[in-house]
């Protein structure tokens, strides 16, 4: 087994004792490398906010007036 | 004679209350493409005949008497049947989410999204096929059996919403509610040739309906009509006291909205993201829909829109957790109890570190923020395909017995609305042409937080001078003299 679905699995079984179901889990666990990358790519386009952020505050702060 | 059933959900309403039709006729005209259709196209998972009959009745009573039983004036969808996505409660009632695990289940409550419609003079008649917990863009179904498009019955219907797409294409529903955290109203609109509108994040109350994710679900109907999506929207938008995350916002006369006027409206064409890999037919389908709008007036201007990788990276990661997270228990007692393509969407999820989560929760603000006021300091909305390629199959999308690499193919269907349910915004999809297999073809208009009624204007006045929406699909040129639907 590839190394890195073998630990995503063991992951997964250790921190919520499920284990993949079918095929389809594992083939899309493997590609759980795809969003870490996409993921790990943002790092430094945003600055994490030191400050409260709210999702709700933009939605009003932006809406249509 | 018009077929009742080809009638819109506001002129179905209006020819009940002015006494023109009455409520067990459109009734009889649902039941009559139904029983007809629905055998091929398995839009539904169960009907409530006897109680809607009554239900009909007493609304014919109350137009002869003006007023319902309790003395109130007569609402804005007064004696319209109706259907929703199996996943809005009804105290009581059978709502199986779509699921093998909730195939028996009946709820203590009721929405308040259906008390709404209730009290504005609508009544159910069943509930509706959907994805199995509302957790696919496809209409693939294990447990009660996959969806056919109307159009063409091999090909995907869209989903999560599949048989509230269904069923009003097929002309045997007004109006149905459907639910959309990564597309799962306008996909099936998409794919049907109906119009769905889902709303900002907030606008309309949760309560009483299945959650898939807290942070991106939403509540929104799917109907022939843009005005269709107007009144109703008047009806179950608005703050609601037992869900604490909608907002308080007041809800407008969005029908009062849809004047035709276009002139001066800032369209954006994005140059990024929404055309990327597009099937040439989508690409002219939405090229000749801004034509339209732009002949009304509007202003059509390509944009590049900022954030899109974000937007894709962060909103994958938050939705996938949360409905991981619902779901972990009867991950854990009953796997099997799942289609292959929900369980093993949901499984890698669990191994998403929480940090992940909470940064891209974190940032869901500041990045609405920033795509915000660059996007809308140059545009008024935005338009783009709802489904950028041509409709896959049901066959090509079947991850559950498809080959190795199926799962990219299902989850590319998605890939044009998934970006508005992370940033929160309104987006609407309106038919706007057929594919090379006769599969609809949608446009998608977003606009800024609470802009249901500028889209629904656009919308509405691309349908003004189209007639996509008023098409009848080709299952229901079949049906031959004895109701049965020709192969």
């Amino acid at each position: 087994m590839d190394p890195f679905l073998a630990e995503i699995e063991q992951t997964i079984a250790r921190w919520h004792g499920i284990a993949a179901p079918n095929d389809p889990a594992q083939r899309m666990a493997a590609d759980l490398a795809e969003t870490i990358r996409a993921f790990e790519a943002q790092r430094g386009a945003l600055a994490f906010e030191d400050e409260p952020a709210s999702f709700e505050a933009a939605l009003r702060q932006t809406m249509e007036r | 004679m018009t077929d009742l059933a080809d009638l819109s959900l506001v002129e179905a309403a209006e020819a009940v209350r002015s006494g023109d039709v009455r409520s067990v006729e459109l009734l009889d005209a649902i039941w009559a493409n139904l029983d007809a259709a629905n055998p091929k196209l398995n839009a539904t998972i169960w009907l409530d005949r006897e109680g809607a009959e009554a239900a009909a009745r007493a609304a014919d009573q109350a137009v002869r008497d003006g007023a319902t039983q309790d003395g109130a004036p007569l609402g804005p969808l007064h004696g319209v049947p109706m259907a929703h996505k199996d996943m809005y409660y009804q105290a009581g009632k059978l709502s199986t989410c779509g699921s093998a695990v909730r195939q028996d289940w009946r709820p203590a409550v009721t929405a308040t999204v259906i008390e709404r419609l209730a009290a504005a003079g609508a009544y159910t008649f069943g509930g509706l096929n959907m994805a199995e917990f509302a957790q696919n863009p496809t209409g693939h179904n294990k447990t009660f059996g996959d969806c056919h498009n109307p159009w063409n019955l091999p090909f995907i219907t869209g989903g999560s919403s599949s048989g509230s797409g269904v069923s009003v294409a097929a002309r045997y529903n007004y109006m149905a509610l459907g639910s959309d955290t990564g597309g799962s109203i306008r996909l099936p609109a998409s794919a049907c040739g109906v119009t769905g509108i889902k709303p900002t994040q907030t606008r309309v109350s949760r309560y009483g309906v299945m959650p898939l994710s807290f942070t991106c679900d939403n509540v929104g109907p799917l109907c022939r009509t843009a005005r269709d999506c107007a009144r109703v929207m008047r009806v179950i938008a608005g703050r609601d006291p037992r869900d604490p995350t909608s907002a308080d916002v007041p809800v407008p006369d969005y029908e009062a909205a849809l004047d035709g006027d276009l002139r001066g409206l800032r369209i954006g064409v994005p140059g990024n993201w929404f055309f990327d890999g597009a099937d040439d037919a989508v690409a002219a389908a939405v090229d000749l829909a801004t034509d339209v709008l732009e002949a009304r007036g509007a202003v059509v201007q390509e944009i590049d829109l900022p954030l899109m990788d974000a937007i894709a990276a962060c909103g994958g990661i938050v939705s996938r957790v949360e409905g991981a997270t619902i779901h972990a228990q009867w991950m854990r007692d009953r796997p099997q109890a799942y289609g292959a393509h929900i369980s093993g969407r949901m499984y890698p999820a669990y191994a998403i570190p929480a940090t992940y989560y909470v940064e891209a929760l974190s940032r869901r603000g500041p990045i609405l923020q920033a795509f915000a006021d660059e996007v809308f300091s140059k545009v008024d909305v935005l338009a783009t395909p709802t489904i950028r390629t041509n409709l896959p199959t049901l066959a090509e999308t079947d991850i559950d017995h498809g080959p190795a690499g199926t799962e990219h193919r299902f989850l590319a269907v998605s890939a044009n609305t998934r970006p508005f349910n992370y940033l929160g915004l309104p987006a609407v999809s309106v038919p706007c042409g057929f594919d090379p297999n006769g599969c609809p073809i949608g446009l998608q208009i977003a606009g800024r937080p609470f802009a249901e009624a500028r889209i629904l204007r656009v919308a509405d006045a691309y349908q003004r001078d189209t007639d996509w929406h008023r098409r009848r699909p080709p299952v229901l040129d079949a049906v031959t003299a004895d109701g049965a639907v020709a192969a």
